[in-house]
């Protein structure tokens, strides 16, 4: 089936064109890129677009300049921030990933649990942030609470369906080996399921990122959230969009980030890492023989 | 003639009964528990309001005080709208992506950029740009739920069986034909899973944009109970949102049955038992 000329183009692999032609393409997007960013220029400096509102990419420049250096205010919000996002990204994770294995594998309490689930899962999480304010009052405790509820529940669907859905013919070979329930659990439910945790864990983590945003726009003190809410009121347009641009990079380096712890745990799921894990054992291996 | 191979529909009362009623018991017990470790004093009933405060107060706004309904009204419609012009602008984009590869090289940077940055952080320049009425509600709603119901369009789009490419070519079948009856009819699950979870955004994008800045929704209302320490009323509203995500979710699960029959059994059974029928009807004139 399928014979006729299908196969060269798979084995020369079009998905990996040559350096040179990478390269042309890279030109090509930062040239309409660059043309993007001078229309917008030309446009706001002609009167089309209301510079007040519409800042220029001049002004957005200068502001990354002024929020970062000359008045160097965005650092102390973005510790802040980041420093709730960890917390309240760290705890949500860790009860999502253990709550998840538990029901996961008990399917008493999962047959009990789903009502609820299926209610928590159509709820606007975030809009629980002014009942957790009010709750636990101003500070940072509502905040890290409210980002672990909205962390809690990507992990905690992940691991259920990755624990759930180890396949059948895997779990008899473990059962005519006569493997014990820990072994099981530890050789073969846990690894089968820690790409699908992973992708809940990557979920949590952005929506950390915008839930320490809403938390910061209700309760405005401090936090990269307040001052985005703070220079718009002020109508500081261009600093508003230095904090946005701000956090594009932090969600894209979330996103990196998760994708490498992704290869370096999930290691079996990407051809380098099984070769590279695969001559570290065998190495090992040698070694001791 | 094959209408005996088709699984008939069997769902016996008594299974549900008795599966529905154990939920009921818990819930009930654990309702019980509450009230009662609140009237005891073990549960602080300002900040946990009991359940017979909140759902009096469900009373309260649904029948004797009827506030709730324009708030409802207005978020329904943000979330709904924003939702519908995200959702096409989401298809249109994911559709031409799909049909063209420089379309796509040229357009994913700018996808993956809006998907990176949180676009609640969004919420206080739409409602500079848009105002404080519904426009700027209905903006972010649709911002933010662009980019799952683009992703999953275009994966469905792109993920077509090379051996069903191959059997619509040889039947001689026009790339029109492929794009309608092969590609669009295999990516509907995946462009109906985007939607979900795009609903779902929207509704928090409708939302949020309550909460920073508006004068009516449902989040306005709850934003007011809170910081008035209703939290009673307040979780009577959260759970009318609650109310409102399974009402769109339900909707759009519906579609999906209806549209994408042949993923579910008993759908698939229907529909071709229907079809079966039909086709007999033909037969025997």
């Amino acid at each position: 089936m399928a014979m006729s000329g299908r196969i060269a183009p798979s084995q020369a692999n079009p998905a990996q064109p040559g350096a040179s032609l990478r390269l042309r393409r890279l030109a090509n997007h930062l040239g309409l890129f660059l043309v993007l960013l001078v229309l917008w220029e030309t446009g706001s400096r002609l009167g089309w677009l209301d510079p007040l509102f519409y800042p220029r990419p001049s002004a957005i420049l200068r502001s990354f300049w002024l929020v970062y250096f000359e008045n160097a205010n965005i650092w102390w919000h973005l510790y802040v921030s980041l420093g709730l996002v960890l917390a309240g990204f760290t705890a949500g994770s860790i009860l999502g990933v253990g709550l998840g294995a538990v029901v996961g594998l008990n399917p008493l309490v999962r047959r009990y649990l789903q009502p609820y689930v299926i209610v928590l899962e159509a709820t606007p999480r975030i809009a629980v942030a002014p009942l957790l304010i009010a709750a636990l009052g101003f500070g940072a405790q509502s905040k890290i609470a409210i980002i672990m509820l909205v962390c809690f529940f990507a992990p905690f669907i992940n691991t259920l369906s990755g624990v759930m859905n180890v396949p059948a013919e895997k779990l008899e070979l473990f059962r005519s080996l006569r493997a014990t329930k820990w072994q099981t659990l530890r050789k073969l439910v846990l690894p089968d399921a820690v790409p699908v945790i992973m992708a809940g864990e990557r979920l949590a983590l952005t929506a950390a990122l915008s839930g320490v945003l809403v938390a910061e726009f209700i309760q405005r003190d401090q936090g990269i959230g307040s001052l985005i809410l703070v220079y718009t009121r002020n109508l500081n347009m261009a600093s508003a969009f230095a904090c946005i641009f701000t956090l594009t990079i932090i969600g894209f380096g979330i996103f990196k980030g998760m994708e490498l712890l992704d290869r370096w745990i999930a290691f079996w799921k990407h051809q380098d890492g099984r070769e590279r894990v695969s001559a570290a054992r065998a190495r090992a291996h040698a070694e001791e023989a | 003639m094959a209408e005996h191979d088709l699984p008939q529909r069997s769902t016996p009362r008594s299974y549900w009964a008795l599966s529905v009623l154990p939920h009921l018991v818990l819930f009930g017990a654990l309702m019980a528990l509450w009230e009662g470790l609140s009237i005891i004093n073990v549960i602080d009933s300002i900040m946990v309001p009991r359940p017979s405060e909140i759902v009096s107060a469900i009373w309260r706004l649904y029948v004797t005080e009827r506030i709730i309904y324009p708030h409802f009204v207005v978020t329904f419609t943000e979330a709904v709208t924003g939702f519908a012009i995200g959702a096409t602008i989401a298809v249109v984009l994911a559709v031409a992506s799909s049909l063209s590869d420089v379309f796509q090289r040229y357009v994913s940077p700018y996808a993956i950029v809006l998907n990176v940055t949180p676009g609640i952080a969004l919420t206080p320049i739409i409602i500079a740009w848009f105002g404080y009425g519904m426009g700027s509600k209905i903006a972010l709603a649709a911002v933010i739920c662009f980019f799952p119901i683009y992703v999953n369009a275009l994966t469905g789009l792109l993920q077509t069986d090379e051996d069903r490419e191959d059997l619509f070519r040889s039947l001689g079948g026009t790339k029109v034909q492929v794009f309608f009856k092969l590609r669009v009819p295999s990516s509907l699950p995946m462009v109906f899973a985007g939607m979900k979870i795009g609903l779902t955004t929207a509704l928090i994008g409708a939302v949020v944009a309550e909460f920073a800045q508006a004068t009516e929704g449902v989040g306005v209302l709850m934003g007011r109970f809170s910081f008035q320490l209703q939290m009673a009323a307040s979780i009577a509203t959260l759970l009318s949102m609650t109310a409102i995500g399974l009402l769109l979710f339900y909707a759009m699960e519906f579609l999906d049955n209806r549209i994408v029959f042949w993923g579910r059994e008993n759908r698939m059974a229907r529909v071709s038992r229907a079809r079966a029928k039909a086709w007999q009807r033909i037969m025997h004139k």
